[in-house]
């Protein structure tokens, strides 16, 4: 072992101590933050516009502290989803090439049957696959072509399911982030990929959800800071904003079981610049998952507008995740297997990379790892145990 | 040496005196408890004979999750059909053969990792337990339920052998029994009460 934990238990106890007081510092700011929700629960179309403009949530119609209690669910339902993993290209390994890895489930509710389960994978290895404007495709690169995987199956696998009503899941966020130091033509293609699969599960007659467990952003506490401000940006850009650090599940723990909150429209310019004028403009509201009588579970779940402006699809898509996530308790059943599907073990990995070699050989390709990655071969592995 | 045997799983470890495979997912036909397997020996054409006396699942904390929480049968579907579930299969080794002769003893090399198991044939089990030798294998075993194994084994080879023909094997079992565990009579009468269930 060579991280020296006894080196660490002073740190550790600060951390401890900062964090419980951190806590008492923001049981007072929560309590301000639900006084603001509800002095200015009426105000949305007038925050609607400075709220753009400091990147706040966005209100809707809905006051800001509506309360919308748990819908039924359809006796019979339909949940597909999907997730990926990936293998990033290693400079060092025995050769150049990236996998992505999608796992998916769908998930019949009240029909009895098994689940269907799948895991496709996708190996890259041509230059063409390999490299964008002369770039490698790894981090950023490689994370959208997951994402973009990921809901291109959701896409295909809501087009052929015979269930209906049928509610796609993804994990995370609907927004396609794409690094801005692309080129803008190459960005603009990205998500506008990413937007074609929406509609293809919007044709399909499915509706789309993202779902985001522990949420961490501060959207709503900054809308509530600007309205506290009366809608003063340039106040709100210039004061110190005493709730920046509070997530905005700190506000809405006060759901009652299986309640939402009020639709919110995402402030992020993605979703201004290219989701919005296709129809697709992220809404986002969050929900307490928990049964009743238990702590509350705050998730935040993020639809289009043609699910959002949809009573019906928004009332399926609410019902849909608690009935998944109350399965495990917490979390959708079906994106907790998906993401098992999806996941690729160091195990898997390695014998993966041994396929690489043994086909490498075959073909007459002498290959070997890199100096670097011999090494650490050596040195990370620790020794061997042999058993009988 | 054939193969026509039901494949149960591959080998995981090995000792002489037995060995563990692992299996997916549990089978309505994979063998029982007392069943009798076959794996293939190092040499070619030799075989290890062996009894399976413990079939465990192992741990997962995902299905862990569910024990008291009632989970809908879409979800117990799943957990039993779609994810893999690891099911080991312990086996005690009871005999060995060259590809001619069945020899009741311990086999002087232990089957490699990964080798396949193969539940035995009809006609390899009437052909193993045509001799009583390896009881004394079972019955010194410390590992394992001796008693019920060598019962369950019995009562597998029994059933193999025609109908007119099943007395006659048990009684010639529960002979055998009684010169092995003359010293032993509480253990013995406690054997013969189980071969009759």
């Amino acid at each position: 072992m060579t991280l020296e934990l006894s080196r660490l238990t002073g740190q550790v106890r600060a951390l401890g101590e900062e964090l419980a007081a951190r806590e008492r510092r923001y049981a007072d700011l929560v309590a301000l933050a639900r006084r603001w929700l509800v002095q200015y629960a009426d105000w949305g179309e007038r925050l609607r516009h400075p709220a753009r403009v400091i990147r706040a949530a966005i209100p809707t119609d809905e006051p800001l502290n509506a309360v919308h209690p748990l819908p039924a669910a359809p006796k019979q339902f339909a949940v597909i989803a999907a997730d990926g993993s990936q293998i990033q290209p290693d400079r060092h390994g025995a050769a150049l090439y990236y996998l992505i890895n999608v796992g998916s489930l769908v998930y019949r509710h009240g029909t009895g049957v098994a689940p269907e389960a799948y895991s496709e994978p996708t190996l890259g290895y041509t230059e063409a696959d390999l490299y964008e404007n002369g770039l490698l495709v790894a981090g950023n690169l490689l994370d959208v072509r997951r994402d973009l995987a990921e809901i291109t199956r959701l896409a295909d696998l809501c087009t052929v399911e015979p269930l209906r009503p049928t509610v796609a899941l993804v994990d995370g966020t609907l927004i396609l982030w794409v690094l801005e130091d692309l080129p803008a033509e190459g960005r603009r293609a990205k998500v506008m990929a990413y937007l074609d699969q929406l509609a293809r599960i919007r044709r399909a007659g499915a509706v789309v959800a993202a779902f985001i467990s522990r949420p961490r952003r501060a959207e709503v506490t900054r809308l509530l800071y600007l309205a506290s401000l009366e809608g003063d940006v340039n106040r709100a850009s210039q004061e110190l904003n005493p709730l920046e650090h509070l997530p905005d599940r700190a506000v809405f723990r006060t759901l009652p079981a299986g309640a939402r909150s009020a639709l919110f429209i995402s402030p992020s310019p993605i979703n201004h610049e290219y989701y919005h004028p296709a129809g697709h403009a992220v809404h986002f509201y969050y929900l307490n998952l928990a049964e009743e009588g238990r702590a509350p579970v705050i998730a935040r779940v993020e639809v289009p507008a043609w699910v959002a402006e949809d009573p019906d699809r928004l009332k399926l898509v609410h019902a849909g995740i608690v009935a998944q996530a109350r399965i495990t308790g917490d979390y959708p059943y079906a994106l907790a297997r998906a993401d098992e599907l999806a996941y690729i073990s160091s195990q898997e990995r390695e014998a993966f990379e041994e396929m690489v070699t043994t086909a490498l050989l075959r073909t007459g390709v002498r290959t070997t790892l890199s100096p670097k990655a011999y090494y650490k071969t050596l040195t990370r592995r620790g020794r061997r145990r042999y058993r009988l | 040496m054939s193969n026509g045997g039901l494949q149960v799983g591959r080998v995981l470890r090995a000792g002489t005196r037995g060995f563990a495979i692992g299996c997916a997912v549990m089978q309505p036909d994979i063998p029982a408890f007392g069943s009798f397997v076959r794996a293939e020996g190092q040499a070619p054409g030799s075989a290890i004979y062996g009894l399976i006396y413990d079939v465990s699942v192992e741990d997962d904390p995902f299905v862990r999750q569910f024990i008291s929480a009632n989970p809908p049968e879409e979800v117990v579907r799943d957990q039993r059909e779609n994810r893999q579930v690891p099911i080991e299969v312990s086996v005690l080794a009871v005999g060995c053969s060259d590809g001619d002769v069945i020899r009741h003893r311990l086999p002087a090399q232990p089957p490699v990792t990964l080798d396949w198991l193969y539940q035995c044939t009809d006609e390899e089990v009437r052909a193993f337990t045509a001799r009583f030798d390896y009881f004394r294998l079972v019955l010194e075993a410390r590992e394992v339920p001796a008693d019920e194994l060598l019962a369950a084994s019995l009562r597998a080879a029994a059933a193999v052998r025609p109908e007119s023909e099943q007395e006659t094997f048990l009684v010639e079992a529960g002979r055998e029994l009684t010169r092995l565990l003359a010293a032993d009579p509480v253990r013995l009468e406690g054997l013969l009460r189980r071969l009759q269930a």
